[in-house]
């Protein structure tokens, strides 16, 4: 570990990047994706209720036709997502999937899915939002299981070409931002460096919410929210303009949208502190280039520039942290960090690959607590600083 | 976003004023206000003060009086209701910033709606006080210079009587 006067970091290697990041600003052009995959826009309320009426009107047009209508949505199994590996986003490809009224096998599946049509139909009519489990709940005997719902409900979205968020169907978000940044919610202005010891409850309404002002420099997305309290209670973002998040573990689809609505609004860079162990890789990684599962929203989840600034396994020599403080990896964790090495986007990266290959060679694993062993202060006083300052990330 | 740089390197960035097209129409003024009064001292840096507040002038001038214009010169009653509860809460804080539509509210003053004749009553109230109040400051001020030349003899006893007169009735 370099040991420096707290006076000297300067946060030189953030701030080179973050004028290359203003520099992009000025020549900044649209992702473009790959011609194999779809587009899904992020709609408008009244654009949502317009495709929906298309499609509709498209099954009424077929019902008097021919009487056997279908739906039409593209197909969300393993063997139809994308890497993109220039923009780095997990995406959906061509590959349509049918759905028949007239079959007595898919008869349940279309009953459930026009149902969540007819509660998206609602939602978007009476600008209102529900949650997966409000929608479950709206019909427990038609779905089953929520399991059923959820699959209907992302099915709908799919169908529509838009995000799940703009059929204003949102998951329970339990995310928390601080720092330098100000914003609309609703007619509500807040300011994120007023919340004393707390922080702002990140929405799921996002809709509702515009950023209206900041003069933060980065951003720091922490895989604890003990890690975060910790940084906040140190008002680590007033010595060091930031903004600062958390998911409280794995990453929610409200935080990473909110995330992603930050970089691309205020094009900042992003860094990312999680734990030394597979799963705290797995969390980076999903705020990088999305989950399988919803690779149809990634551009509009997934924030590929983002950095792994910590903590690497090489960190727990550099930073001397105390052999008790390091964990031994359980076979699952061995388990995960191969499977993370056969990934692409890990391939792609040597440093990264080097740094799990570490892992794998000294079998140990450590959480961002560990770095509390130098001091409470050490975290936000000397490690994200030293880092910072010298561009030690992935 | 707009951005403004920061003597520093840094960089200060606020919403671009074509996103407000969307917000309810007594936010983008409120919005003014927040920054003005809330954000502008934080920087400590009178360049970037002044280009921030050229800025939020712009936004004043070019968002928010024409759209709360547009509502208040229409002849929707419940729109014109929900602004002007919004505007009544602003007119506690600052009623110089509402000079510009001070027009459009006495042409509602036909309005046969309780509530909104209600509102109207409150904030014409608060423009009256604060015509007062400046008023009352100028006259203050001439006070003190007609004070001062009655001490120096410049003006009668009996001139500086009307003054004082008029300023203590003014006063209240």
């Amino acid at each position: 570990m370099a040991k420096k006067n707290k006076n000297e970091y300067d946060l030189k290697a953030a701030r080179e990047l973050f004028k290359e990041y203003q520099v992009k600003r000025k020549e900044s052009k649209k992702v473009t994706l790959p011609p194999d995959t779809i587009e899904v826009d992020d709609l408008s309320r009244t654009e949502t209720l317009n495709r929906l009426y298309e499609v509709v009107d498209n099954l009424i047009e077929m019902i008097y036709a021919t009487g056997r209508p279908t739906l039409e949505l593209p197909s969300r199994t393993a063997s139809n997502i994308i890497w993109d590996e220039e923009n780095d986003l997990l995406l959906l490809g061509k590959q349509i999937i049918k759905k028949q009224f007239h079959s007595l096998a898919s008869v349940a599946d279309m009953t459930r899915l026009m149902r969540v049509a007819e509660v998206v139909h609602e939602l978007l009519t009476k600008d209102k939002h529900s949650t997966l489990r409000d929608v479950f709940y709206q019909d427990v005997e038609i779905y089953g299981e929520q399991k059923n719902s959820d699959k209907s409900i992302e099915d709908i979205a799919s169908m529509l070409y838009t995000t799940r968020n703009a059929t204003h169907i949102i998951a329970s978000a339990k995310g928390l931002c601080v720092g330098r940044l100000r914003i609309r919610d609703e007619n509500n202005i807040i300011d994120l460096e007023k919340f004393g010891s707390g922080a702002w409850a990140i929405t799921p309404m996002l809709d509702k919410v515009d950023i209206i002002e900041s003069d933060a420099e980065f951003i720091l997305v922490i895989e604890k929210e003990a890690a975060m309290r910790r940084i906040s209670e140190d008002k680590f973002w007033k010595k060091f303009p930031s903004i600062i998040l958390t998911a409280k573990g794995a990453a929610d689809i409200a935080t990473r949208m909110f995330l992603k609505r930050l970089n691309k609004e205020l094009q900042l860079p992003v860094f990312s502190l999680v734990d030394s162990d597979p799963y705290g890789h797995y969390i980076h990684s999903v705020y990088l280039r999305g989950s399988k599962r919803l690779s149809y929203e990634s551009p509009f989840l997934a924030t590929p520039d983002i950095k792994l600034l910590g903590v690497l396994t090489k960190d727990l020599d550099t930073y001397n942290i105390p052999k008790k403080a390091r964990l031994d990896m359980k076979p699952m964790d061995i388990k995960r960090t191969k499977e993370l090495l056969k990934e692409d986007f890990v391939k792609k990266n040597k440093k990264w690959e080097q740094d799990l290959k570490l892992a794998l060679q000294l079998k140990k694993k450590a959480e961002i607590q560990a770095l509390s062993s130098h001091g409470l202060e050490f975290l936000s006083e000397e490690y994200l600083p030293e880092k910072l300052t010298t561009g030690d990330w992935i | 976003m707009r951005v403004f740089e920061k003597k520093d390197g840094g960089i200060v960035q606020i919403i671009n004023k074509e996103k407000m097209d969307d917000w309810p129409v007594e936010l983008p003024l409120i919005f003014i206000e927040y920054i003005k009064n809330n954000q502008l001292k934080s920087y400590d840096d009178s360049k970037l003060r002044k280009e921030m507040e050229n800025y939020l002038d712009e936004v004043l001038n070019e968002v928010a009086i024409p759209r709360l214009i547009e509502v208040l010169d229409s002849d929707k009653e419940e729109k014109i209701l929900e602004a002007l509860i919004r505007l009544e809460e602003l007119s506690k804080k600052n009623i110089e910033q509402m000079e510009p539509i001070k027009p459009y509210l006495t042409k509602l003053s036909n309005l046969k709606n309780d509530t909104i004749q209600d509102l109207l009553e409150k904030i014409s109230d608060r423009f009256s006080k604060e015509e007062k109040r400046k008023e009352l400051l100028k006259k203050r001020k001439l006070m003190q210079q007609k004070e001062k030349e009655f001490l120096e003899g410049k003006i009668s006893a009996e001139e500086y009587a009307r003054i004082r007169k008029e300023y203590l009735l003014l006063r209240g």
